[in-house]
């Protein structure tokens, strides 16, 4: 069987207390613990208080005797002359059996005629004191009979209601009104007979259904019609209503429970609607079923709504769920509730048909106790949880105290029947409480299980779009990864090949200009593959590898350089198209310094303007600058506006400044691709 | 007489090559090949003084040859003549045991210099190549602590001088300079390049054989 906690508040933050420091915890855990027991043990012994003195106040305005109206002319009986006899008729004086003794009403048989089987006939003196209203009939009504009744006016039958031989007709909660034909009424000495069949106490399994005879009223139709309306609507009307209400709750749990699979409503379901079958009187059925058949049959049923009762409330407090040991108790507990429900016919049957109602009352002390435990069990469990439902409890252990200590101490013949009692009301409603109180628990699960989902739904979402987005880094990754290795490939191809090829032109042309070229055009090869394969490089390393090529060029050729670069390192990055070209603008200057210049002195600044984002390279010679053309640019041969358009491509600009005789300034002005860069160091750095 | 191995493929660049190595050492012996597999050979068979080994060659790359000649002729000065110039074909042959680089395009003078200071113990070393260096170092010294204290690895740590040099040199200062900014001789700035070099390639075996111990090549 599978065994489920209510919802997510069962899991209960207090128990899962660490184990390390025992003594602390357990001090802590319990002291908090005894007060929410003791607090709701307080308010369950309010609500018993509160129902016993409710229950004392119904049961006193309901009494025949506080009901009786002398105005309207209805005429209620206190006492009758009461004697047991199964005959046809009430006997007359002076009959062997006519020992007929004044009783008062409610008369209870276990009192007044105990151990008796059968038939006792009450006789009612009638007199009219007041003349009926024109056009009204009168009546007669019997407020409770049990099991069932004949009613005789001046010794001629005018209503039974049931079989008056065994099995008797089983009647016992119902009014029953008896119009009295006005035919039959004598001006005087009129004489109502009522006789009533039934059981001793003995032989019932409930003293409700137990022999006996309550008010009976006597006054005109519609008055008497009143009244038993009144009464039948306490008593029968309000009870059906309150079981169809039951049994749409049963249902409704029952269907609950079998969609979310949730043992504890099941048993809910069966209990509410084992209680609003059991009674809501929805049958008066008279069946002829021997009387000790029914007895246990209907004492047989309370078995296995204990055992619901029980269920639920282990279920409910989410015992079984947790480990081991309390699946193992839980089976016990199962075995155990079972089994009740066939010791309980054995030992009836056992015990023997005039011992019912002995056998009965025990088990319902059993039952009973059974109730107190598991509710007990049940407050201890949640009181620890500071679950909602605690409290709710705590009123239905005062609840059923309540009840349970009025039926009980009704059945014992402790309380005198009679009457309306709080009990037949008080259940139905302590079920609906609880009945709303699982519906609110399971639409607030539904609720947040919907939130949850919600979430759940959004973050996939969040995470299909990330996905999404490292796939493409990814795609883009590989991409990347393929232009790399093509950059390589043809690099090496470029090198073994093309290169090869320059370089035997370089070592084998006799003609110094051929070689030159050649070896230019593998200067220039070689800086197209590192543009090509090339990573980016810091600012401060270009310009270490700068300084480096351009000092010891300059020094071999014999020109004095001086190089002056920024104080600080500059982190900047440089793209390797940047690097490339601003290293053929430099190679270009100095070349042209070393062939055509004649200086011997080169000074190089190298400055960075990170506000404006841009380097600056000056390369100033105190040579003799270079010649003008006739349309006063300068000369093209000396690679200037290879230069030129070099920095521009690179969206910079290089300014030459010459004149004959004063030395040239090359300035060049690049853009640091701070932005862009970054982003393509960073993305190498993720990789 | 000079020893002189040189591996390169193509016939005029070798031919070339030939002579600038007769230039450097007159009357040398030069034993040629134009591939790995016959170098390999040849190192197996003759000593060697100097050896000039391209790297891109049709059955492979000369750091084999060179990483052979250093394990098996440790004497050897090894000198990778290449086309390539950067870092990601340098760097390894100098691991291997190079004890320096030429760039084939030079004009012969400059070669004849750079090869004449190199086999008088003047290796280069750019900035680039420095940069690498130092970032190898480091690498290495961070994860020495880690490596455990009963292991053959030599520990290999450059000294501060030799720190001194590689950073001014990764700063762009050329050889020459950085003597005159220390107060040292050109000679003794030369000295500070080879020890480099040999702790490079030191630090590299080590590497290697530790890797290969990881592998389980060698059996204790």
């Amino acid at each position: 069987m599978r065994e489920q906690a209510p919802a997510a508040e069962a899991v209960t933050p207090g128990g899962d207390a660490p184990a390390a420091p025992v003594v602390a915890s357990s001090l802590v855990g319990l002291a908090p613990r005894g007060i929410w027991v003791v607090l709701g043990l307080a308010l369950a012994a309010l609500v018993a208080l509160g129902l016993l003195a409710l229950n004392h106040e119904t049961t006193r305005l309901s009494r025949a005797g506080a009901l009786a109206l002398a105005d309207d002319g209805v005429q209620s009986f206190q006492r009758a002359l009461a004697v047991a006899d199964n005959g046809a008729r009430f006997p007359e004086a002076g009959a062997a059996s006519a020992k007929a003794v004044q009783v008062a009403l409610p008369d209870e048989w276990s009192r007044t005629q105990p151990g008796h089987t059968g038939g006792v006939w009450y006789r009612f003196p009638l007199a009219l004191t007041q003349p009926l209203p024109a056009g009204e009939l009168l009546a007669a009504m019997v407020d409770r009979a049990c099991s069932s009744v004949e009613v005789q006016l001046n010794g001629v039958a005018v209503f039974r209601s049931g079989r008056m031989t065994e099995p008797y007709a089983r009647d016992c909660f119902g009014a029953h009104v008896v119009p009295l034909p006005t035919a039959l009424l004598r001006p005087q000495g009129n004489v109502l007979d009522i006789k009533v069949a039934g059981y001793p106490v003995q032989r019932v399994t409930a003293r409700q259904r137990a022999g006996g005879l309550a008010a009976v009223h006597v006054g005109p139709l519609s008055e008497i019609r009143q009244l038993a309306d009144a009464q039948v609507f306490w008593t029968t009307t309000l009870s059906q209503i309150m079981g169809g209400v039951l049994v749409v709750m049963g249902v409704f749990s029952l269907g609950l429970a079998w969609v979310r699979r949730l043992d504890y409503l099941l048993y809910f379901g069966l209990l509410t609607m084992g209680w609003a079958l059991m009674t809501g009187r929805f049958w008066r059925a008279d069946l002829a079923v021997p009387n000790d058949a029914m007895e246990v049959l209907i004492a047989m049923l309370m078995a296995p709504m204990t055992g619901f009762a029980i269920k639920f409330l282990l279920g409910y407090a989410g015992i079984g769920v947790r480990d081991k040991a309390q699946q193992v108790w839980n089976q016990r507990v199962n075995l155990l509730l079972w089994a009740q429900c066939l010791l309980l016919p054995l030992s009836l049957l056992l015990l023997g048909v005039d011992r019912l109602f002995l056998g009965a009352r025990i088990w319902f002390m059993v039952f009973a106790i059974e109730l107190f435990v598991a509710i007990g069990h049940f407050l201890w469990v949640t009181g620890r949880g500071r679950r909602a439902e605690f409290w709710l409890m705590c009123a239905a252990l005062g609840v059923v105290a309540a009840v349970l200590g009025i039926e009980l101490s009704y059945q014992n013949g402790l309380l005198q029947a009679g009457g309306l009692h709080v009990t037949h009301f008080v259940m139905p409603l302590l079920y609906a409480a609880v009945g709303v109180r699982l519906i609110q628990v399971y639409a607030r699960a539904l609720q947040s299980a919907e939130g949850a989902r919600a979430h759940l739904e959004r973050r996939v979402q969040e995470i299909s779009v990330e996905i999404e987005r490292n796939f493409n880094q990814i795609a883009e990754l590989r991409v990347d990864q393929i232009a790399e290795k093509e950059r390589k490939r043809i690099a090496g191809d470029l090198h073994d090949d093309l290169g090869a090829k320059l370089l035997t032109i370089v070592h084998t042309s006799d003609n110094d200009r051929i070689s030159t070229l050649a070896r230019e055009a593998l200067e220039e090869m070689r800086l197209s593959v590192r543009g090509l394969t090339g990573r980016p490089m810091v600012l401060s390393d270009s310009l270490a590898d700068w300084r480096s090529e351009v000092v010891s060029r300059l020094g071999q050729a014999g020109i004095e350089c001086e190089w002056r670069n920024p104080n600080d390192t500059i982190e900047e990055p440089l793209s390797s198209r940047t690097y490339v070209q601003t290293t053929r603008i430099l190679r270009e200057a100095v070349s042209n310094i070393i062939k055509h210049s004649g200086a011997s002195h080169v000074v190089i600044t190298a400055d960075v303007d990170l506000e404006n984002h841009v380097f600056v390279l000056v390369i100033q010679d105190n040579g003799k600058g270079i010649p003008m053309e006739l349309d006063g640019r300068l000369d093209r041969g000396h690679g200037m506006t290879s230069m030129k358009h070099r920095a521009k491509q690179l969206s910079g600009q290089c300014l030459v400044e010459s004149g004959p005789g004063f030395g040239t300034v090359i300035r060049l002005t690049l853009p640091l691709e701070i932005a862009s860069m970054q982003q393509v160091m960073s993305h190498r750095l993720g990789s | 007489m000079k020893q002189i191995l040189l591996l390169e493929d193509l016939p005029e660049i070798r031919a070339w090559l030939k002579t600038l190595a007769l230039q450097v050492f007159p009357g040398a012996q030069i034993s040629e090949s134009a591939r790995i597999h016959d170098a390999l050979e040849l190192v197996n068979a003759v000593r060697f003084d100097v050896a000039m080994v391209d790297l891109g060659l049709p059955d492979g790359s000369g750091v084999e040859v060179v990483q052979a000649l250093r394990e098996k002729q440790p004497d050897v000065q090894s000198v990778v003549v290449t086309i390539h110039d950067d870092d990601d074909h340098l760097f390894p042959a100098l691991q291997a045991g190079a004890f320096g680089y030429l760039l084939k395009e030079q004009s012969r003078e400059q070669l004849a210099e750079q090869l004449q200071r190199i086999a008088q113990g003047e290796p280069p070393l750019s900035p680039s190549i420095a940069r690498r260096v130092i970032q190898y170092f480091t690498a290495q010294a961070r994860l020495q602590p880690v490596q455990e204290p009963d292991t053959v690895t030599p520990h290999v740590q450059l000294t501060d001088r030799e720190n001194e040099v590689l950073l001014r040199v990764a700063k762009g200062f050329t050889l020459p300079e950085i003597g005159v900014q220390l107060n040292l001789s050109r000679h003794t700035i030369a000295d500070y390049v080879k020890q480099i070099y040999r702790k490079l390639n030191v630090s590299s075996r080590a590497e290697a054989a530790l890797e290969a111990q990881r592998l389980g090549l060698f059996r204790r």
